[in-house]
This record gives structure tokens, C-alpha cells and sequence, in this order.
């Protein structure tokens, strides 16, 4: 047979693809991150809602991560239109800058590290920094929480309390949980992804 | 512009899909309407891939030989080259617009080729004059029925002026009203002059269109008749090969080939009641409005209708997935199972047994082995559903229906897409399930299915039952009715 | 009344960023301006819903944060308080994504000089939030025909579960749809190197200025005079 070639190797092609799987999963990030967030409704649960986040997006960011081919841009414009969103949603620069720094140190991390249950695993924990920057604000309107329970509690635990909120305590909290949401969700991500969508052909 | 395939081979290295061509050679003539027919899996698909460039630039894979577009090598051109000349229609409405509003998808084309502005729009003004589109601009998408879609998917690819437009089943997912538009945009491209290559293993809307019908059998071109040949063999012959009928009136009284052994028609049992079958987004015109709904035990009972007659909402109804409050409970005590159009949104577990026991209670192995082999899908108990084809997801599906203990099982177009092995597989399936002590209800618009196993039609309008029947006696009228929809 | 869509997005970075941030008296002040827009695109009833609720939970928080309403009591009222301060973002959201059609938005986009690498996964992103959803919600009628339900023995003896059951079809069909639109997209000539043309007019008119003239002031008497429309108020009543 005459020049036998292989084929759908041209960068362009596969730059679409992967251009369409940021938006894919970024439109999916953003939706589970808002509805496992929304247990942050009640004040109390705010420093869980981090955990939630981490532990629910834990399965598609696994999936998103194996799926693209140029880990450095793509975490970088998926982490940029989470931070987009935030920012028009009123959080301000700040969060917009630490959703970049994320995306550039994930895609770093499956660079670096390649593909493996490593580089998803850490770069997963990663991520949840930047989900966990987005209680921010629900964090510092605790104080408001804080003044409606003085009217409610005696004083001595509203003391507590304020002192908890005054203290870095509630962000390390936050953050922390965030981290560990995103340690389980890690662990039954890897079982979902050998159990399912390597069995699939989904990911490899 | 003609389209010439020179000793070409492919084969897939990145996907699951194992059709393999080779040493293909193909000429299609400019102004020609040729149908690439032929079994799920036969490499007709391909074929339209290698035709839009998809091979070699998106799938990787291996290929050998030419394929020429006009003088034109594809494999010298990009993508985008490529869609200046070639126009692409999809299966499914659903993934292949880019934009959420019908005015955006219209000019998408045209924009990623970087037309000057005014040239698009009067491109555009052309393009919905000629499709009359006057009604569905400014509309969402996602708000628009199957036969509305594609026909949107049609006209913007229309926009750009292709020389061929190449259209991969187009047909699958649409009614028979819109199959008739579907008909008459093939047959003004064709007037214009335009080289059109279109997919399919349904082809009687085309017979008076298309110049060639190509069967293809394992990459290659295994047979090749005009339209008129093909008829002239009848059915019989087609439906021998895997293929749709030619010409849905040759369906009469007594020709639905393959139908095997004999229906219970009529009532000989008590019948199924579901009484108040209401649903409305608004009060004053009601999606769903039937006092009353008898089906025959343990048969087959085919539900028509046009696009928005209600079928839809009457299924979820009947299974506890729309309605009041207590409709849904009444549902989920007495209701039915719904087979959905998509089946890949029912399969949750990691193999097929678990599958079938999920639902089941109390969880029993043996039970759930036995229904499986009643389906013939006991040698894949382990494998892991979503692995497995279309058709045997389906019968998952079923089973998984059947292990949690429901009588009554509906269907949503259980054989949209489908070549005629797999529609009468899926008929078999149907007959056992209801020769089993079921009643089922498909909701369905292939004609050759419904006189392949069913026993009554109901007909829907508007939300209401317009007629009800047995099909015995009335085959004819089902196809007159079916064809006039 | 039609906005340019930068002026919109402007619009919702400020009005957000001052409802997170200073008094309700100022937060009411930017909520207004959507909900005057959104009268022009005749949803009343999307106004007229957001204000019975907004009001309901502002005014119930008002009222019953001073009361002895026991531990249950707590939780709902705190609930309120969340959600009025919550409910002005999503007006604002509202707004901007149902008066602003994809195209017009690209426009803008390629007019403030955003690369095709950026403004292609972002239509796809806008695009998928419809989609998100109604996968979301065959699979879960799916669910319930099957009884598969967030609280019962099954989820109890491993709580992942349900988080498997909801998320592995979900992921497959949407990773199926993506695919497939990304074939229709190159087949359509969609390419990254390209130049694209956008055929949606935008452009700057007087609504914008007034717009833009409006949010600036706010702003600017909220960080300058924090505790000006405070005092008003109370003077009024």
C-alpha cells in the first residue's frame, strides 16, 4: 500500500479539543463547586463547605486532568474563568490572582510530575486551595454571625467565638478542610477512575 | 466538485470504534446525491470522515491512499480549508451547536472563516429565506425540538456555501414530519447543483432524490444500485442486508419482514388503568391531559404522535418523574419503568449485575442472573455496562427495570438510529419482555418497529389520546397516518 | 434598553463588589440598577419574585434577630440573614447572563483584544451550563426510578456512593457531548490561528454613561462618606 501515514497528530486539531474540554469541565467545576458550597448557606457548616467542595470536585477535576494534553495552559484558563467568575461575582482582585497562581502551579505539577496518581493527587490538592479562596467572604461575615449570636447565647461563648474570629484560626479552618476534602475525595476518585472510566476508555 | 477516494485504508488507534477501511475507491461526481448505506459498525462513517477531513486531521489512526477534493488533496489542506468546500451535518442535535441562540449558530461558520461582516449577513438573510427560519430566529436552542435543530444545524452550514455537504444520520433522532423537511433541504442543495453525501441506514425519504445508493460491508463497497433498483428488489431484499425500507407505503397489510410468530391481539385479559394523567406548566393549556389511559396486559402498545403532542411528558407521568405531588407517589407504588431515549443516563454501577441488583429488593444473585440470561447478556455479568454497545446497554437497562419489579415498562424511542438487525433485535427483546408477563408502552416513530411488534396505537394530539386502536387490520392506516403527520 | 457588554460586566464587578462589601442601604442603591434593567426586558415576575423573597428574608431577619427563637429558630434565621445578603449577587447575575447573547459577548470580548484561545472553551463554558443541568437531570430521574435515594441503608454503609452514582454518568455523557462538539466545531472551521469576524454590533451609548456615571457615584459615597445614606435614613424615619 502506498504511503501509509498516521494520522490526527497536527497540534491545532488536538488544541481544539482541548480548548473545548476546559470549557466542558469548567462549566461543570463551577456548578458542583457552587451547589457543594451552598451547605455554607447555614452559618454554622461554613468551614465544612470547603471540605465538600474539595471531596465533590475531586472526580471531575481526576477526569478533566488525564483527559487534557497541555497541562500548563489549560489548568491555566480553567483556573482564570473560575477566578473570572469570582471577580464579577464582587470578590476582587485578590482571588482572581490566587485562582492563576493555582492554574500555574497545577499545570506545573502534572508537568513536572506527569500523569500518574501523584500529579493528579497533588495537583487536585492544589486546586482546592483556590476552591477553598472562595469562603473568603463567607468567612469574614461570621463577624455578623458573631452578632446575632450575642443576642442570642450568654457571654462567655460569644467571647469564645469572637475570640475564635478574631484569631487566624477560622481561615486555617477553612483551608484546612479544604485540603482534607480534597485527600478523600483524591482517594475515591482514584477507585472511580480505575473502577469506571479506565474500564471505559474514558481515561487511561 | 467531485470527490475522489483513491485506495484508501484507515484504522482507528485512539477510539474504541473498529471500523477499518481498506483499499476503498470511490468517485462521487459533482451535482450527485449518493447514500452511504450499511450495517452499525460497516465504515460508512469513516468514510463521511475521510470525506470532511476529519481523517487524517482529527482521528489519529493509520491511513494509506488519496483522498482528492476537486484537485484538491485533504491531506494537504487544514480543517478550516476544508470547510470552505465541505458541510457537515451530525446524528445528534444535541452536541453539535457551538452558541445557545439560533442567530449565533446561523453566522458561527461564517465567523471562524473570516468573512467580512456585511458578506455574512446577507449570507444569512439568503440562508433563512431559503430554509424559512423566520420563526425560529432569536429562539434558545435548548428550547427546540429535534426536527427544528437539525434543521437549524442544516441551514448554518448552508451559510457558508459548501460545494458538498456531507450528513452522518442525519435522520436518526427526528419524526417522520421532520424526515419530510429533512427531504426537501437534500433536494434544494441537489437542485443547486451541490454534491451531497449523506449517511444512513434509513432511506426512504431520499428515494427520489438520491442518484446512487453505496452499500458498504467491512470498509469496502459491496454493492451499488440506483434507488429504483433497490425498491424494485423490495423489502425483503433490504431488510436482508441490515437496511430500512425503500418505501414506506410498500409496508402494508402483510409485508413487515422479519415479524415472527403470531400477536395477541385485542383484549382477553382485564385492562391496565391509569386514570388522571394531568400535567401543565399553565393552567389554561395543558402539556398532558388524559382523564383516562387503558393499556392491554402484557402486550405491546405503540404511542404516536408529532413532536410536542405530549408522548414525553405522558411517560414521565406515568413513571413519577413529572407531575404533582402525588401523582409521583401514586407513581412510585403503582408506576412504571422508563427505558430513557439515552440509556447511558441510567447505568450507575461498575458491572452489569450490580447493575441489575441495585434496584432489586431483597438483593438476589440468582434471580438477577436468571433475568440477565433471559436478555442474553449473562456472558458480560461482569464487564462494566458502559462498555458494552449501544444495543446491549439497552437490554442493562431493561434488565435493571425488570429486577425492580415493575409491571410496566416504557419506552422512549427504543430504536431511533438504529440499522434493521438492531431494530428487530430490540423488537425480539421487546416481545419476550412482554410475552413474560409485562405491558409495555413505546413511545415510538418508526413505522417498521411498530408493525414488527406491536399490537394497539395510541395516537396523541395536543396532550390527548386522539385515537386508540388495535394494529391488527389497520396497518394501513398507521402508515397513511404516519406519513401525513 | 440595550447595554454594551462591557458596560454590563462592569456593572456587575462593582454593583458585586459592593453588595459583599458596604452597608444594605448601598447595596440596595446597585441592586436597583438591574432590577430596573431587568423591567426593561419585561421580567416582572422575576423581579416581582426576588423582591417578595429578598424582602421576606431581610425583613424576617430584622425583626427576629432580637427574639429568643430557640436552637432550630437560630439556624433559620441565620439562614435568612445569608440570604438576603446573598440574594442582590444573583439579580445582578441574573441580569447580565439573560440580557447578553453569546455573540454579542465574543464581540466585546475580541474588541478588548481577548485571544480565540480564551474566547473558545469560554462560549463552550457558557454554552455547558444548560447542558450541566439537564444531564443532571435525566440522571436523576434515572435515579429515582431506581430508588436510589441521598439518605437510605445503601449510602449510609458507604457515602461515596451516591457521589459515584450522581457523578460517573454525568461525566460520561458530558465528556461524550464534548467530543462531539469539538467534531462539529473543527468541521465547522473553528480554529485557534484563525482570525474570526463577529457579526454582533456593539458600541457605547447614552444608557452606558448613565450607567457608568451611576455606579462610579455610588462607589464613591460609599467609601467616602460610608455612613452618609445611613443617616438619611434615619433623619426620614
Amino acid at each position: 500500500m502506498s504511503n501509509v501515514r498516521s494520522t490526527g497528530k497536527k497540534s491545532s486539531n488536538t488544541l481544539v479539543r482541548d480548548l473545548v474540554n476546559v470549557g466542558i469541565f469548567a462549566a461543570l467545576y463551577i456548578v458542583l463547586a457552587f451547589l457543594s458550597s451552598s451547605i455554607g448557606y447555614i452559618p454554622a457548616l461554613i468551614v465544612f463547605s470547603t471540605g465538600s467542595i474539595g471531596l465533590v470536585t475531586s472526580i471531575p477535576l481526576f477526569l478533566f486532568f488525564s483527559k487534557i494534553e497541555r497541562s500548563i495552559p489549560c489548568c491555566l484558563i480553567f483556573c482564570g474563568f473560575f477566578g473570572t467568575a469570582m471577580f464579577i461575582m464582587g470578590q476582587g482582585v485578590l482571588m482572581f490572582s490566587i485562582s492563576l497562581l493555582v492554574g500555574l502551579l497545577a499545570g506545573a505539577i502534572l508537568k513536572v510530575v506527569g500523569k500518574t496518581f501523584a500529579g493528579l493527587f497533588s495537583a487536585n490538592i492544589v486546586m482546592s486551595l483556590m476552591s477553598s479562596s472562595m469562603m473568603l467572604p463567607l468567612w469574614t461575615s461570621t463577624e455578623e454571625y458573631l452578632e446575632y449570636t450575642r443576642t442570642m447565647c450568654d457571654a462567655g461563648y460569644v467571647a469564645k467565638l469572637a475570640e475564635l474570629a478574631q484569631s487566624p484560626w477560622p481561615l486555617v479552618a477553612i483551608y484546612a478542610f479544604g485540603i482534607l476534602g480534597a485527600t478523600v475525595g483524591g482517594l475515591v476518585a482514584r477507585r472511580v477512575m480505575k473502577k469506571h472510566f479506565e474500564r471505559i476508555g474514558l481515561a487511561k | 466538485m467531485n470527490i475522489s477516494l483513491k485506495n484508501v485504508s484507515f484504522s482507528y488507534t485512539d477510539s474504541l470504534d473498529d471500523a477499518v477501511i481498506s483499499d476503498l475507491n470511490l468517485e462521487i461526481y459533482s451535482g450527485e446525491c449518493v447514500i452511504l448505506a450499511g450495517e452499525s459498525g460497516c465504515g460508512k462513517t469513516t468514510i463521511s470522515k475521510l470525506i470532511n477531513g476529519l481523517i487524517p486531521h482529527y482521528h489519529s489512526g493509520t491511513m494509506g491512499g488519496d483522498v482528492l477534493l476537486g484537485e484538491k488533496n485533504t491531506a494537504d489542506m487544514t480543517l478550516a480549508d476544508i470547510s470552505r468546500y465541505v458541510g457537515s451535518v451530525f446524528q445528534n442535535p444535541r452536541s453539535q451547536f457551538f452558541n445557545i441562540d439560533t442567530d449565533s449558530e446561523l453566522v458561527f461558520g461564517c465567523e471562524n472563516l473570516g468573512k467580512p461582516r456585511e458578506e455574512i449577513l446577507q449570507r444569512v438573510d439568503g440562508v433563512i429565506r431559503e430554509f424559512r427560519l423566520e420563526h425560529l430566529m432569536g429562539r434558545n436552542i435548548f428550547h427546540m425540538s429535534g426536527g427544528e435543530k437539525q434543521k437549524i444545524a442544516c441551514a448554518s452550514v448552508a451559510a457558508t456555501g459548501p460545494e458538498i455537504f456531507v450528513l452522518d444520520e442525519p435522520s436518526a433522532n427526528l419524526d417522520l414530519k421532520s424526515v419530510a423537511d429533512l427531504t426537501e433541504i437534500v433536494a434544494r442543495w441537489k437542485k443547486a447543483g451541490k454534491t451531497v453525501v449523506v449517511v444512513e441506514h434509513r432511506i426512504h425519504y431520499l428515494r427520489e432524490i438520491a442518484d446512487r445508493i453505496c452499500y458498504v460491508k467491512d470498509g469496502h463497497i459491496a454493492h451499488e444500485w440506483t434507488p429504483a433498483e433497490l425498491e424494485a428488489k423490495g423489502p425483503e431484499y433490504a431488510a436482508s442486508l441490515g437496511l430500512r425500507c425503500m418505501n414506506l407505503k410498500q409496508l402494508g397489510e402483510n409485508c413487515h419482514p422479519g415479524a415472527e410468530g403470531d400477536r395477541v391481539y385485542g383484549s382477553n385479559q382485564d385492562d391496565i388503568k391509569f386514570n388522571n394523567l394531568h400535567f401543565a406548566y399553565n393552567r389554561k393549556f395543558p402539556v398532558l391531559d388524559i382523564p383516562v389511559l387503558s393499556l392491554h396486559r402484557n402486550q405491546i402498545t405503540a404511542v404516536i404522535g408529532h413532536n410536542g403532542a405530549g408522548k414525553s411528558t405522558l411517560a414521565q407521568v406515568m413513571c413519577g418523574l413529572c407531575g404533582t405531588w402525588s401523582q409521583k407517589r401514586k407513581a412510585r407504588k403503582y408506576g412504571a419503568y422508563l427505558i430513557m431515549q439515552d440509556v447511558n443516563h441510567q447505568l450507575f454501577t461498575e458491572s452489569v449485575l450490580e447493575e441489575v441488583l441495585l434496584g432489586m429488593r431483597p438483593q438476589n444473585e440468582k434471580a438477577a442472573l436468571e433475568i440477565l440470561a433471559g436478555l442474553n447478556l449473562e456472558q458480560y455479568a461482569y464487564e462494566h455496562p458502559m462498555a458494552l454497545s449501544g444495543g446491549q446497554k439497552q437490554r442493562v437497562a431493561i434488565g435493571s427495570g425488570v429486577s425492580s419489579g415493575r409491571d410496566i415498562v416504557v419506552f422512549d424511542e427504543p430504536t431511533s438510529g438504529l440499522d434493521y438487525r438492531q431494530m428487530l433485535a430490540v423488537s425480539a427483546t421487546l416481545q419476550k419482555l412482554a410475552a413474560s408477563g409485562k405491558t409495555l408502552l413505546v413511545i415510538t416513530h418508526d413505522p417498521e418497529f411498530i408493525l414488527n411488534c406491536c399490537s394497539n396505537i395510541i395516537r396523541m394530539e395536543h396532550g390527548k389520546i386522539a385515537e386508540q386502536y388495535p394494529l391488527q387490520g389497520n396497518q394501513g392506516k398507521l402508515i397513511e397516518t404516519m406519513l401525513n403527520a | 434598553m440595550k447595554l454594551d457588554p462591557r458596560t454590563k460586566l462592569f456593572l456587575a464587578i462593582v454593583a458585586n463588589s459592593v453588595i459583599l462589601s458596604a452597608p444594605v442601604a448601598y447595596s440596595a442603591l446597585m441592586f436597583a440598577v438591574p432590577a430596573i434593567l431587568l423591567l426593561f426586558e419585561k421580567k416582572w415576575k422575576f423581579v416581582l419574585a426576588f423582591f417578595s423573597v429578598y424582602l421576606a428574608a431581610a425583613f424576617g431577619f430584622e425583626h427576629l434577630k432580637t427574639m429568643d427563637v430557640g436552637r432550630i429558630g437560630t439556624l433559620v434565621v441565620s439562614t435568612m440573614m445569608i440570604i438576603s445578603h446573598m440574594m442582590p449577587i444573583t439579580i445582578v447575575l441574573y441580569y447580565v447572563m439573560m440580557s447578553t447573547k453569546v455573540n454579542e459577548f465574543l464581540a466585546a470580548m475580541a474588541r478588548i483584544h481577548v485571544p480565540t484561545k480564551l474566547t473558545i472553551p469560554l462560549t463552550v463554558m457558557i454554552r455547558f451550563f444548560p447542558t450541566v443541568f439537564d444531564e443532571a437531570r435525566a440522571i436523576g430521574h434515572a435515579m429515582r426510578m431506581r430508588g436510589i435515594r441521598l439518605f437510605s441503608l445503601r449510602t449510609l454503609k458507604n457515602p461515596f456512593s451516591i457521589l459515584e452514582y450522581r457523578l460517573v454518568p454525568l461525566l460520561v455523557s458530558i465528556t461524550k457531548i464534548g467530543d462531539e462538539l469539538s467534531i462539529a466545531a473543527v468541521t465547522r472551521g473553528l480554529s485557534p490561528e484563525t482570525k474570526r469576524t463577529c457579526v454582533a454590533t456593539i458600541g457605547f451609548h447614552v444608557q452606558d454613561a448613565v450607567v457608568f456615571v451611576y455606579c462610579m457615584a455610588v462607589v464613591l459615597i460609599c467609601y467616602v462618606f460610608p455612613d452618609l445614606v445611613g443617616d438619611l435614613l434615619s433623619r426620614l424615619t
